[in-house]
């Protein structure tokens, strides 16, 4: 209990500058969406005029930008974008500062078993990524509010940020799991981002050719894209493989964890 | 009944020589010095004992219990103290204190306060701001705030001024009277010499050897260094337990072993403008144990 407090009040800060990052990203992309929204089909039309790379890289898909909530689903990339940067870095970090800042002597030397040690902080990353995501959901619906009705549109974000916990999920244990199985804590959170930022860019390839199919499985972004859930419907399979990630990821933190030598 | 009990550990990081085939036990209640310069291995033991690393293949045994497989239970009753300090950021002292205090099923208040006051800390101060040897002062009262029956410091004098390391000794030797065995890792054979009954003598990760204070003391070598008015006829330095003695213009120096009194004696017929005595440094006594092997 005491070790996850710990946790929670070390995080505390980095917690609200995540906050304000994506009210930031939410309400300045909406209000972009109030600058063009008289011109509502010439903006669909300028789109549809850009090639079909850019068109992926910005996440038009088959959104009508004519309405705030089509523009908000295009929006929902980049917060997704940043949500899984937020949620690797904070699960390498939460395990790896204590070898990066030297304190793992002081924790280790403490009547406490790695496992405790592990699940402390894997719950504590947990109240972190909850909060984010109902602050990301009540800052979306005040800032969505302005532009249409909150019961039209409380439902489609409230779907769009299960998706954004789930891949916060998804790249918090991916993090923990760097973390964890690496002996370098400086290497934990670069690599956790290396992984993001490699799913990101295999999504981005997904979208221009969905030649071969078998690439979307490669990437977290494909299963909760604002397409996927608004409107094809998340596959079973990306529950699955979802669920097998996390649990994967989660058994490399807590064995490797156990085994390893501490570098101190 | 042995406190710590090491049977033939040997750790090796990947192929680098960690500790090799070390062995010794540390009896209940007494203060043992662990020695050796440093890359000898003295914090490679220390963190297999503390779990912090596993042991590549032997086995230690705290409070008669694996020190791996019952990590957690025996590290309630341990207090350590590491070399080097380093502590979580923004924290205040009493902040970290009580930090550490949570993980023991004991209210350790009071015994905060007590050290506290003792070592002179200023517990509201945050720990960032604080010198090295204050953040030692940390160090130390948060190993020994919850009273642990085993006290284990690696190298834990560094940044203490003369004052405070005779107040942190006093701590130590009371703890001790109080029943707690301390393991203490140094570099330094003075402080070794001062507090502790025995002593392991650890040299490129091997235990050269466990001797006890007394009889080290015995065996122990002099350095002598003399200036004098003009230079001086080296067979006057032909005293049985000279060694290793160098005429550098005005100035002689020399290793001696046996009764002093025959040096002075013979010091005192030669014209001195300064002179100086002191233990010899660890390297001189690992030579000297070097030396007895051969």
């Amino acid at each position: 209990m005491n070790l996850f407090l710990r946790e929670l009040r070390a995080h505390r800060r980095s917690l609200i500058i995540w906050c304000l990052g994506m009210l930031a990203m939410v309400g300045g992309g909406m209000s972009k969406y109030s600058g063009m929204a008289g011109a509502g089909q010439s903006l669909n039309s300028l789109f549809a005029s850009l090639p079909k790379s850019l068109q992926v890289i910005f996440g038009v898909g088959d959104f009508d930008l004519g309405t705030a909530m089509g523009f908000y689903a295009v929006l929902y990339l980049y917060i997704a974008v940043i949500g899984a940067v937020h949620a690797a870095m904070l699960g390498a970090e939460i395990i790896a500062k204590e070898e990066r800042d030297k304190t793992v002597e002081f924790l280790l030397a403490k009547p406490v078993s790695r496992h405790s040690i592990i699940s402390a902080k894997l719950i504590a990353g947990l109240v972190n990524l909850i909060v984010l995501n109902l602050f990301t959901f009540t800052a979306s619906i005040v800032i969505m509010s302005r532009y249409d009705q909150v019961q039209a549109v409380a439902g489609d974000i409230g779907r769009l940020t299960a998706g954004l916990f789930l891949l916060q999920l998804i790249f918090f244990t991916v993090g923990t799991g760097m973390a964890a199985t690496n002996k370098n804590a400086k290497a934990a959170a670069p690599r956790a981002t290396a992984i993001l930022l490699a799913a990101f860019l295999v999504a981005v390839a997904t979208g221009l050719s969905n030649d071969p199919a078998v690439l979307k499985y490669l990437t977290p972004f494909e299963y909760y894209s604002a397409q996927s859930i608004l409107v094809d419907g998340v596959a079973v399979t990306y529950h699955i493989l979802t669920v097998i990630i996390i649990a994967v990821m989660i058994a490399l933190t807590y064995a490797y964890y156990q085994k390893r030598d501490m570098n101190v | 009944m042995n406190v710590i009990e090491i049977d033939h550990l040997t750790k090796y990081y990947g192929k680098t020589r960690g500790i090799i085939d070390v062995s010794f036990s540390v009896e209940g209640g007494e203060i043992f010095g662990f020695i050796g310069p440093n890359g000898a291995g003295k914090s490679t033991t220390i963190r297999t004992l503390l779990g912090l690393i596993y042991p590549t293949s032997g086995s230690a045994k705290i409070f008669g219990k694996d020190c791996i497989a019952h990590g957690p239970e025996i590290r309630r009753q341990i207090g350590y103290l590491p070399s080097e300090v380093f502590y979580y950021d923004g924290m205040k002292v009493g902040d970290l204190l009580r930090y550490s205090a949570s993980f023991y099923r004991k209210d350790c208040s009071k015994r905060i306060q007590e050290l506290a006051e003792v070592l002179d800390l200023d517990l509201t101060r945050k720990i960032d701001d604080l010198s090295y040897g204050n953040k030692k002062k940390v160090g130390i009262v948060q190993g020994l705030l919850h009273e642990p029956k085993l006290i284990i410091l690696d190298e834990p004098t560094g940044g203490l001024d003369p004052l405070m390391q005779q107040k942190f000794f006093d701590l130590l030797l009371e703890e001790n009277k109080k029943g707690a065995t301390v393991l203490l890792s140094s570099h330094i054979l003075s402080e070794v010499q001062r507090l502790c009954d025995r002593v392991a003598i650890i040299k490129d990760g091997r235990i050269v050897k466990v001797e006890k204070i007394s009889t080290l003391k015995e065996s122990n070598y002099k350095r002598f260094k003399c200036e004098f008015t003009a230079m001086p006829d080296a067979n006057m330095f032909s005293i049985d337990g000279v060694e290793n003695l160098t005429i550098d213009g005005n100035v002689a120096s020399f290793l001696f072993r046996g009764d002093v009194n025959k040096v002075v004696r013979m010091l005192a017929t030669l014209d001195i403008t300064d002179i100086w005595a002191a233990d010899p440094d660890l390297e001189e006594i690992f030579m000297h144990y070097y030396e007895k092997e051969a």
